[in-house]
């Protein structure tokens, strides 16, 4: 029941290359998640019943579903359909670091497509009709205005996703794809020491974690500068006990806009 | 076609079920344990005496920070297997020799307590911060003791609080058994992979699985919101402002 320095420091590069990994995992599926999202919120969003019912459909069933049943059903059930086949899909399917960035992205994206809608809604009304009045064509009302407003209030909740992803990543060696957590129990099978490889990676972990909490806090930070300390400390603290989950306006933002 | 996909999995229909029970067990008692941890911190950071209270949150700080921020599979993978080591070491300083083998449900029970029980912690505590300081003040007034007006007075108002953040917990309790699988327990993700291979239908097994964490987390969500409304019935309900009015 001991700390093996000798034994963490020789089995550094294993585990770095691990955690590349997991970064370049999570990267992915970040980038990923976010092309999913904001159509996905905007389809949530749709006057169109059948367009909003099928987005709402997609956030329930992904949300619902650990991101391991997602990870089988994607590298086990796409790649069996399409992990034979020549051309992109077989390509695509037999690789099993893709299927894991597509199976964590359709979890992750239906989290994130609820905190862009949250964040789409709580954007005041009259700030969008005044856009319109002074004649800015829609599209640039939505990615000027809407937009950069529904990534500032959602930014605090968007961080907690963040996280859950990249601790979640540590699952994908059920599909063969070798992470940080994957690299820490390979060195156990190699010398079964229970206790270095896994505080080691740990350690990894922890850092990577508190270094996206501190990045994207000052990004919330930098983002939110022109209120004052105690508007952004309500502001986060909203999100936090809302948890955005039915719907993130308050009382009179709601009441104006329906 | 479909009279094969029927069959398959009518035929496994038995073995996923007993999959599912295994997981409502584990996420069940997870739950239950992570919940007993989480009030427990969060009842021992009320503390008033300077140097008690000064301790608990430096532990709190150190507990908080590593188990929010390393993934439960590995917490997991430490119990499954360094627990026995742990277990056996700890024996052996009062003595004992024990040679202990932890089991797959025991070490994915340990991780989900200590991991989960430091988020219900969080809410708890938050709830309790919420509680109007005129109700502490009020019980005091009356001459109520400490003790009876923890659990008359304050618990009641903090459940209510607590509930919505509670409830979230469970569902992510409920998901992430799905982890321990990793650790070799046969529950019902582990047992739908099984039948996926066995049968070469993976999109019906994984799909039957996910409906069942689904329709499962649903309905203790209906559950929860009837539980709300009766924890609510002391509170005037303001008027529903701007929900679909």
């Amino acid at each position: 029941m001991t700390f093996d320095l000798a034994l963490a420091l020789h089995s550094l590069p294993v585990l770095m290359h691990g955690l590349i990994v997991t970064i370049a995992l999570a990267a992915c599926v970040l980038v990923l998640g976010m092309m999913i999202s904001i159509p996905m919120a905007l389809a949530r969003t749709s006057r169109h019943k059948p367009i909003a019912w099928a987005a709402a459909a997609y956030v329930l069933f992904f949300r619902g579903t650990p991101a391991m049943i997602l990870l089988f059903f994607v590298y086990f059930g796409f790649g069996q359909v399409f992990g034979a086949r020549d051309g992109f899909l077989g390509a695509l399917f037999s690789n099993a670091f893709l299927c894991a960035v597509i199976g964590f992205a359709l979890n992750h994206s239906s989290y994130v497509t609820e905190i862009v809608r949250g964040g789409l809604q709580s954007v005041p009304r009259g700030l969008v009709e005044a856009a319109a009045a002074l004649g800015i064509e829609p599209r640039d009302v939505f990615l000027r205005i809407r937009l950069p407003l529904a990534i500032r209030y959602g930014l605090k909740a968007y961080q907690n996703d963040v996280i859950l992803l990249t601790k979640a990543t540590a699952v994908v060696s059920i599909i063969t794809v070798v992470d940080l957590t994957g690299a820490a129990n390979a060195v156990f099978y190699d010398t079964y020491d229970p206790f270095t490889p896994l505080l080691t990676a740990a350690v990894f972990y922890w850092v990577l974690i508190n270094a996206i909490r501190v990045g994207l806090s000052r990004l919330d930070a930098w983002l939110n500068v022109h209120l004052a300390a105690d508007e952004r400390r309500d502001l986060a603290i909203q999100i936090r006990t809302e948890g955005l989950a039915p719907a993130l306006p308050a009382g009179q933002l709601g009441e104006a806009a329906e | 076609m479909p009279a094969m996909l029927l069959h398959d999995l009518i035929g496994y229909l038995e073995q996923l079920l007993g999959g599912a029970v295994i997981t409502v067990e584990l996420a069940v008692s997870g739950y239950v344990l992570a919940l007993s941890v989480g009030v427990t911190w969060a009842l021992l950071r009320q503390t008033r005496n300077r140097v008690a209270r000064a301790i608990v949150l430096g532990v709190w700080r150190v507990y908080a920070s590593i188990f929010m921020s390393v993934p439960s599979v590995l917490v997991l993978f430490l119990f499954f297997f360094g627990g026995g080591t742990l277990v056996g070491a700890l024996c052996g300083l009062v003595g004992l020799k024990a040679r202990v083998d932890v089991s797959p449900f025991v070490a994915g029970l340990a991780a989900l307590t200590i991991v989960q029980g430091a988020y219900s912690a969080e809410v708890v505590a938050g709830a309790i911060r919420n509680v109007p300081r005129g109700q502490f003040e009020a019980a005091r007034a009356l001459g109520i003791r400490p003790y009876q007006a923890w659990w008359y007075v304050i618990l009641p108002q903090v459940a209510r609080l607590a509930l919505p953040g509670l409830v979230n917990i469970w569902v992510s309790v409920l998901k992430d058994t799905s982890l321990v699988a990793l650790a070799g327990l046969n529950e019902l993700v582990a047992r739908s992979r099984t039948a996926a291979g066995a049968t070469k239908e993976p999109f019906l097994f994984f799909i039957a699985a996910a409906l069942f964490f689904i329709v499962f987390s649903s309905v203790t969500l209906k559950l929860s919101s009837r539980l709300e409304r009766r924890l609510d019935r002391g509170t005037a309900r303001p008027v529903a402002a701007g929900r679909g009015a």
